[in-house]
C-alpha cells in the first residue's frame, strides 16, 4: 500500500532521474557530433534557434490551433454542467486558475489539456467523453488534465521536443554539408575515436532521443495519474475512467501530434507498435499503479 | 580519523532521515484525521438540504396527483349520471388540474417540477464540494507547513524564526468517528418490512 504523496514523490523522482539522462545525453551528443565533424558551436545555437522556432509555433498558439483543428466549442455552464463545475473545483483544489474549458463534438473518448503555464491553459473533452462518464470518474480525468497543467508538462514536453528536434537539425546540416564537400576549418580535431564516436551518434542519436522524449512522457503520465488521485482522493474514479476509455472502439479522428497537447490516452492507439514508442504507459499499468494506491 | 568522521556523518545523515520520514508521516496521519472532518462537515452541510429539496417535491407532487384522482374521479361519476351540471364541475376540476402541470398525452406524464428539483440538488452537491475542495486546500498547505517546521532542519531553524505549528482544519479528535465500536464491526442485517 502506497499513500498518493508517496506515489508522487516516486514519480517526480523517476521523472527528474530520465530528464537528467536525457540532458546529459544531448549535450554529449552534440558535443561529440559537432567536434568530430570540427565544427565549432555556432551550429549548434543555428539548430537550437530553428527548432525553437519550429515548436514555439505549437507552444505559444497551439490553444488555438487545437481549437481550430478539432472544431471544439466553447463550453456554456447549463449545457455542460458537470463538466464546467468539475472543473471549477478541481483547480480550488489544485490552486490554478480555471483554465478556458472547451468541447469537442465525437463519439470518441478522449480528454486533453494545453497551454505553457497555469495562466494560459486550456482543457478540452469529447462529447464521447462527458457522456459515458459519470461524474466521479469525470472529476478523475479533469484532476489528471489539470495536474498536467500545474506540473507544467506541456512546457517540460515543448522543451524536450526542442532539443531533440535541434539535434536532428544539427545532424542534417552536418551530413548534408559533409557530402557536399564543405568540411572543417579546424584541422586539430582529426581523433580517430571521436570521428568513430561522431559517426556512431550520428546514425543512433536521434533515434535514441525520441525513446527518451518517450520514456519522458510515459513518466509525466504515471505523475499526473498520482497528482490527480492527489486531489480527488478516490483511486478507483480514476480506475473505473481508464477501463472504460481502454475499451472504448471509436478513435479521435483530428489528434495530431502538432499542437503540443496531452492526452487522457493515446489517440493513435490503433497502430500496435512496441510500448517502447508510446507516448502513454499501457493502460494496465497506470491501473496497476492505481490499485497500489487503494 | 577521516573515516571515522565519514563514518560518523553516515550515521548522523541516516538518523535524520529517519526521524524526519517519521515526523512527516505524523503531519499526514493529523491531516487525514482532518480530512475524515472534511467529509464530515459536508455531510452535515448538504444532507439535510437535499432531504428538504426531496420533501418539498414529494408534497408538490403528492398534491397534483390528488388533484389529478380527484378529477378523474368526478369525471367518471358525472359520466354515469349523465348530469350536465356535474360534467361542468368536473371540467373545471380538470382545469385546475391542467393549470398547475403540463401533462403529455401518453401513457407517462412529464412533471417539469422534477427538473427543477434535480438542478437543485445538483447546485447543492456542487457548492458543497467546492466547500469541500476549498478546506482540502487548507489540509493540505497546513501539513506542508507543519512538516517543514518539525523536521531536520527546519526543527532548529523555525523556532528562531518565531514558526508555530498551525492549525489547519480544527477536527475533534474524541469523536466515535475515530474508533469502531464492537456492534460496528457485525454484519448488518436488512430488514425491508
Amino acid at each position: 500500500m502506497i499513500n498518493v504523496y508517496e506515489q508522487v514523490n516516486q514519480n517526480k523522482f523517476k521523472s527528474g532521474l530520465i530528464i537528467s539522462l536525457f540532458i546529459v545525453f544531448i549535450s554529449l551528443a552534440v558535443y561529440f557530433i559537432s567536434r568530430s565533424f570540427g565544427y565549432g558551436n555556432e551550429y549548434i545555437y543555428f539548430a537550437l534557434i530553428i527548432s525553437f522556432f519550429m515548436s514555439g509555433a505549437s507552444y505559444f498558439w497551439g490553444d488555438k490551433i487545437v481549437v481550430g483543428l478539432n472544431n471544439a466549442k466553447p463550453v456554456n455552464r447549463q449545457e455542460f454542467f458537470d463538466f464546467y463545475t468539475v472543473t471549477e473545483n478541481l483547480s480550488i483544489a489544485n490552486g490554478i486558475p480555471v483554465p478556458k474549458i472547451y468541447v469537442i463534438d465525437s463519439p470518441a473518448m478522449n480528454a486533453f489539456a494545453t497551454g505553457r503555464d497555469p495562466d494560459h491553459a486550456l482543457i478540452c473533452a469529447t462529447t464521447g467523453l462527458l457522456q459515458k462518464l459519470n461524474r466521479t470518474e469525470l472529476e478523475a480525468v479533469v484532476a489528471h488534465e489539470l495536474s498536467h497543467i500545474k506540473n507544467y508538462d506541456i512546457r517540460l514536453m515543448m522543451l524536450v521536443s526542442v532539443l531533440v528536434g535541434s539535434l536532428t537539425i544539427l545532424i542534417n546540416s552536418i551530413t548534408r554539408m559533409s557530402f557536399f564537400g564543405g568540411r572543417s576549418r579546424n584541422k586539430e580535431n582529426n581523433n580517430p575515436i571521436i570521428a568513430i564516436i561522431g559517426l556512431i551518434l550520428i546514425i543512433f542519436s536521434p533515434i535514441i532521443a525520441k525513446l527518451i522524449q518517450l520514456a519522458i512522457s510515459r513518466r509525466r503520465e504515471f505523475l499526473a495519474d498520482a497528482s490527480g488521485v492527489k486531489l480527488t482522493r478516490q483511486p478507483q474514479g480514476l480506475i473505473s475512467a481508464l477501463e472504460k476509455i481502454s475499451t472504448d472502439h471509436n478513435k479521435l479522428e483530428t489528434a495530431s501530434t502538432a499542437t503540443a497537447s496531452l492526452y487522457i490516452s493515446n489517440p493513435f492507439k490503433g497502430n500496435k507498435v512496441a510500448s517502447l514508442f508510446s507516448t502513454h504507459p499501457p493502460i494496465e499499468n497506470r491501473i496497476a499503479a492505481l490499485k497500489e494506491m487503494l | 580519523m577521516i573515516y571515522l568522521i565519514i563514518l560518523v556523518v553516515i550515521i548522523a545523515l541516516y538518523i535524520f532521515g529517519f526521524f524526519n520520514k517519521l515526523k512527516t508521516t505524523q503531519v499526514r496521519i493529523k491531516a487525514s484525521i482532518q480530512e475524515i472532518g472534511n467529509q464530515l462537515k459536508r455531510q452535515a452541510n448538504l444532507i439535510p438540504n437535499l432531504v428538504d429539496s426531496v420533501k418539498g417535491y414529494m408534497t408538490h407532487e403528492k398534491g397534483i396527483f390528488n388533484q389529478l384522482t380527484d378529477a378523474r374521479k368526478s369525471i367518471d361519476q358525472a359520466v354515469k349520471t349523465n348530469d350536465p351540471k356535474a360534467l361542468d364541475k368536473s371540467q373545471d376540476l380538470i382545469n385546475k388540474v391542467l393549470g398547475s402541470i403540463k401533462v403529455v398525452m401518453e401513457s407517462n406524464p412529464e412533471i417539469k417540477a422534477s427538473n427543477l428539483v434535480s438542478n437543485l440538488m445538483n447546485e447543492l452537491r456542487d457548492t458543497a464540494d467546492k466547500l469541500m475542495y476549498s478546506r482540502r486546500t487548507l489540509i493540505d498547505l497546513t501539513a506542508d507547513y507543519n512538516t517543514a517546521i518539525s523536521t531536520i532542519p527546519g526543527l532548529w531553524i523555525a523556532p528562531l524564526m518565531g514558526f508555530k505549528e498551525e492549525k489547519g482544519l480544527a477536527t475533534p479528535t474524541n469523536t466515535d468517528q475515530l474508533e469502531v465500536s464492537e456492534d460496528e464491526t457485525k454484519n448488518p442485517k436488512v430488514n425491508l418490512n
